[in-house]
């Protein structure tokens, strides 16, 4: 048992010392080249495209589901002027950049591993190199830059149309007007919020991006290599969304409460 | 000399797949590197353009040890060799066009020029290249998905071609090509090398290709050298392996009596 312990805690530790070092050359490149303005553009552009269907789906359905579970319970204690706030509050901090970055690791980091660890498989990427070109630069680094930007512009898209929808259900099932709903809004949704669902995107962005690009690139052994390679990018960056998700909300409580102390100000 | 291997060592996990390897090719010569599958032919190839990174010993080109050199300096090695892989190894998102013409587009090789091609001179390169490929202009706004496997090795041998390396390395280049192909790439190898000097290794397990082209010949065995030499020495070699190499290539296996060697020596020379 402590030896199974043991290992699985090496190739954990193993694991995600290799995607920390990979993004840190990654970075490394992206930083130290130039040229990568348009390719990111072009990444960006795809990569909004090709989720903005999933994205709109999930913000609608998400934020409705919401407005009927919170009503529920608000509804008992007489506070269902408080529904716009409430649910406005917890898809923009939480449930919002959660979703999506689960819905781009499945769509968009799925597609990157196993468009990467194809052309790892079949020598393209070492023909790249080959070629006097630098494969992180020529790859890489455009589809992570342009899935950490991209995952900003869908969390954007996606909470306008869930708070629209929302809006629309809890006017149509639940009886609450849109001026009741919107005036309740900044109770509870203030700048640090939406700092906080930003940086939260941005941080599952990156996991999505790196997980996805580093099983990719090193991926190997033919077809049964890539198909490792897309199981183990979606596994991987699922845990550690959830693992981000945790140290996120807690640097950001704790962030909050620094600032409310240092400034006596109440956000 | 232009490329040295020097005590080289390398070894994936337990597996060492070359153990104190040691040759070198002269410029302008024709090296054929033959073996069984899995003794390394395909590594040798990679450790020439850095790819892959010896365990222990060196390996120089044009006097530039590969192993110590950082990354615009082995760009700089990269773009005098041009690299035919076993896969054709195409970039599937980029039209044939784009493929043949990537490395004309490398700041590597821009630097050699007095100004970057016009797009009409990079298709009239690419246009030229495919040629010697027999392959026509028609295909030139394709993806690679849409020709045939054998028309996707010739433009992955086209886009080596393109920026004019001095050292052409080869991985199989002949396999899933036809005969005509076949023979068409060989005397490509063989003209490159005697008219414009190019210095070619090629890894092979084509015999009658190495016997009709190389200079010299090595074989690679259990992670060494088990031969090398001029293709007379090897035809002469009484090592087994390449006595049944040779055997396959001239027909002598007869399927009657189970497959028994025939002495080949005296046949072979």
């Amino acid at each position: 048992m402590t030896q199974f312990l043991e290992s699985t805690l090496f190739k954990l530790l193993h694991e995600l010392g290799s995607v920390w070092l990979f993004y840190f050359r990654v970075v490394g490149t992206f930083l130290s080249t130039r040229g990568n303005f348009k390719p990111i553009v072009a990444q960006i552009v795809s990569v909004t495209i090709r989720s903005m269907s999933t994205v709109i789906f999930a913000g609608v359905f998400v934020g409705a589901i919401l407005v009927l579970q919170f009503n529920m319970i608000l509804d008992k204690y007489d506070a269902s002027s408080l529904l716009g706030g409430l649910n406005t509050s917890t898809v923009v901090r939480e449930v919002g950049p959660l979703i999506i970055s689960f819905l781009l690791a499945g769509k968009i980091g799925a597609y990157t591993a196993a468009e990467l660890g194809t052309m790892r498989v079949t020598e393209q990427i070492e023909a790249i190199e080959c070629l006097g070109t630098n494969p992180l630069q020529y790859l890489v680094v455009p589809r992570l830059v342009g899935i950490v930007i991209s995952s900003l512009f869908l969390l954007i898209i996606g909470l306008i149309i869930s708070i629209a929808g929302s809006m629309v259900v809890a006017s149509v099932f639940c009886g609450i007007n849109y001026l009741e709903y919107s005036n309740s809004i900044p109770r509870f949704t203030t700048l640090w919020t939406i700092t906080g669902g930003i940086l939260k995107s941005m941080v599952y962005g990156s996991i999505v991006a790196t997980v996805a690009c580093h099983k990719g690139y090193t991926a190997s052994g033919g077809a049964r290599g890539v198909g490792r390679a897309v199981t183990s990018a979606a596994v991987y960056t699922n845990f550690y969304i959830l693992i981000a998700n945790f140290i996120t909300s807690h640097f950001l409580n704790f962030s909050h409460e620094m600032i409310e102390l240092f400034t006596g100000v109440h956000s | 000399m232009s490329i040295r291997f020097d005590q080289v060592t390398k070894a994936f996990g337990p597996k060492t797949v070359l153990k104190n390897v040691s040759f070198q090719v002269e410029k302008g010569e024709i090296l054929f590197i033959l073996g069984k599958s899995g003794m390394g032919k395909s590594v040798t190839l990679k450790h020439i353009v850095g790819i892959l990174k010896p365990d222990a010993g060196r390996v120089f080109v044009e006097n530039n040890d590969v192993t110590q050199l950082d990354a615009n300096e082995l760009a700089q090695i990269r773009r005098m060799c041009g690299m035919v892989f076993q896969h054709p190894a195409l970039l599937d998102s980029l039209t044939i066009l784009d493929n043949v013409s990537f490395g004309l587009r490398t700041p590597q090789y821009l630097l050699t020029l007095p100004r970057p091609l016009t797009e009409k001179e990079i298709r009239e390169k690419v246009a030229e290249k495919l040629a010697l490929v027999h392959l026509g202009t028609d295909i030139l706004d394709h993806y690679p998905p849409e020709i045939s496997y054998g028309m996707q090795k010739r433009v992955s041998l086209a886009r080596t071609l393109a920026p004019d390396p001095k050292f052409l390395l080869f991985d199989e280049p002949t396999t899933g090509l036809d005969p005509i192909t076949t023979n068409a790439v060989n005397d490509l190898i063989f003209d490159l090398s005697r008219k414009l000097n190019v210095t070619s290794v090629v890894v092979s397990h084509d015999m009658s290709c190495a016997l009709k082209i190389a200079d010299r010949i090595l074989v690679l065995d259990q992670a060494k050298i088990l031969a090398h030499g001029t293709v007379s020495q090897i035809k002469n070699s009484e090592e087994i392996l390449i006595q049944e190499f040779l055997a396959e290539t001239l027909g002598l296996l007869d399927p009657d009596e189970g497959n028994v060697l025939k002495p080949v020596r005296s046949i072979a020379r």
